[in-house]
């Protein structure tokens, strides 16, 4: 079994070997053959290869890379800065969808401060990171005209979609939903100012407890 | 000499590959990466990777096409390509295409409006009709669904392969929280597609898995634990435009667990696709 095996690996790597040394040789021969209609050949058929276009000629810019960062507030637990990233598809012009991950941290309830040593939450348990998967429409497709000559596109989108939020040493489902404004600087550069709502359900004072937690932030994202 | 060490690495191959299912799939995954390079020998040494391509220059061959500032339907109309007018196609995004008139003028023109050109050869420029027909076998897709498991919210992500238009592969992933464990899900699968070219397309689909419960900390004290899964699936494709589908489906789990009873989960989930 074994030398059969080794008896068709190696008929494959000299095989490719072959194929690989032997397309230069292919095409030594068909130069020569050109060359046999002498000087008039060369007059007649001109040395110019006529290209065939196809579509993966042309370079897309249908993904998307951005860094954010903003305020996130956390019901009970204050208002933090959050940093992320996202990655976005261009399905067509009117649809996205986004990928993100964010993190924040926390503070100290209202109740944890007044009562003075109470405290709910280890300090690592106090970080909070999220993820999601949502899909963008571009509602509203506009431009703004700065002065007489220049003119940047614009765009105002819904956005709305689900992950899961990392806090207390546990995951929460989430829903997110926002809007925001983005400005294309160039066709590849985008500005991006928006808000967003995610929401989840907890047990962590005992009852079961549904929060909103907005977030305002404002992105950069490369086109590629 | 050389025979004994090859014969001696090609055993220590086999017999790693034997020993892993990873080991083979690697293998597989080079196997495929190396065929699909298709340069040969004196190309490769010959190509510069920092010559700039040359431009794409199609010539118009229909009355006019128009030409829109910006690429969205709704932007104006601010300049027009007359029938014999040779033009640069620059970029793509989404369907738009960003052109270059031979005057200088940028501006984006549709996608589909690129087959009323005649490229060098005097041939359209071969694009794809963005129909759901183009995306039903040698694609890659990738999607993300939203649903229930067993009482759960789950969250999925998928990555599959379409060999041919029935036939497809793919990888899931789940995250599902719940109020007393949340699990884990990683499974492959294999789908069956009996009438790829309906709008509504329904599928079947068989897959296997490993399930990673961990049970809330705040409820007794109990073990993480990980047992295998049997996937049988149901559901269907929605084609909403070009590359993007709506994706529902119905699975049913059987989990294979090594307690005394196997257990039976019923998992729903909806969910959007994109293809490759």
């Amino acid at each position: 079994m074994e030398t059969r095996v080794q008896h068709i690996l190696l008929a494959a790597s000299l095989l490719s070997a072959l194929t690989c040394f032997s397309a230069p040789v292919f095409a030594a021969d068909e130069k020569e053959k050109n060359n046999d209609d002498g000087e008039l050949g060369k007059i007649i058929t001109p040395d110019i290869e006529r290209r065939h276009i196809k579509e993966a000629d042309l370079d897309t810019e249908d993904f998307e890379v951005g860094l954010y960062t903003g305020m996130l507030n956390v019901e009970d637990f204050g208002s933090n800065m959050v940093a992320g990233v996202s990655f976005s598809y261009h399905i067509t012009e009117d649809f996205f969808v986004q990928a993100n991950y964010g993190t924040s941290k926390t503070e100290k309830t209202s109740y944890e401060l007044l009562s003075g040593g109470v405290e709910l939450l280890t300090k690592e348990q106090r970080d909070l990171s999220y993820y999601n998967i949502s899909l963008g429409y571009d509602l509203l497709p506009g431009q703004v005209y700065l002065s007489e000559k220049w003119h940047f596109n614009t765009s105002v989108y819904l956005i709305a979609g689900a992950g899961n939020t990392h806090f207390a040493d546990k995951d929460y489902f989430t829903y997110n939903l926002g809007a925001g404004f983005k400005f294309y600087a160039t066709d590849w550069l985008m500005l991006d100012l928006s808000m967003r709502n995610y929401s989840f359900e907890h047990e962590l004072f005992g009852v079961t407890k549904k929060i909103n937690n907005p977030e305002s932030r404002l992105g950069i994202s490369l086109f590629f | 000499m050389t025979r004994l060490v090859m014969n001696r690495l090609l055993k220590i191959t086999i017999a790693k590959c034997k020993s892993t299912l990873r080991a083979s799939i690697y293998l597989l995954c080079t196997m495929s990466l190396l065929c699909s390079v298709n340069v040969s020998a004196a190309d490769f040494w010959s190509l510069n990777w920092f010559e700039k391509d040359a431009p794409i220059e199609v010539t118009v061959n229909d009355a006019f096409i128009n030409v829109h500032n910006a690429p969205g339907r709704g932007y104006p109309i601010f300049h027009v390509v007359e029938r014999g007018e040779t033009i640069t196609l620059l970029k793509m995004h989404t369907d738009w295409i960003k052109i270059k008139t031979a005057r200088g003028i940028e501006g984006w023109i549709k996608r589909k409006d690129v087959l009323l050109t005649l490229g060098p050869d005097g041939v359209a420029p071969e694009f794809a009709d963005s129909t759901q027909a183009d995306y039903l076998a040698d694609r890659f897709e990738l999607g993300a669904a939203f649903g229930d498991f067993d009482g759960a919210n789950s969250f999925n992500v998928n990555l599959g392969y379409r060999f041919t238009k029935n036939l497809s592969t793919e990888i899931r992933l789940a995250q599902n929280t719940g109020q007393y464990s949340d699990s884990q899900i990683l499974a492959i699968a294999i789908l069956h597609q009996p009438f790829p070219e309906w709008r509504v397309s329904p599928f079947i689909g068989i897959g296997a898995g490993t399930l990673k419960t961990m049970p809330s900390a705040t409820l007794v004290q109990t073990e993480d634990r990980e047992d295998q899964l049997l996937q049988a699936s149901l559901g269907a494709y929605i084609h909403i435009t070009g590359r993007f589908f709506l994706r529902a489906e119905y699975v049913n789990d059987y989990v294979l667990t090594s307690r005394n009873t196997n257990q039976e989960v019923n998992e729903w989930k909806l969910g959007f696709n994109i293809f490759f």
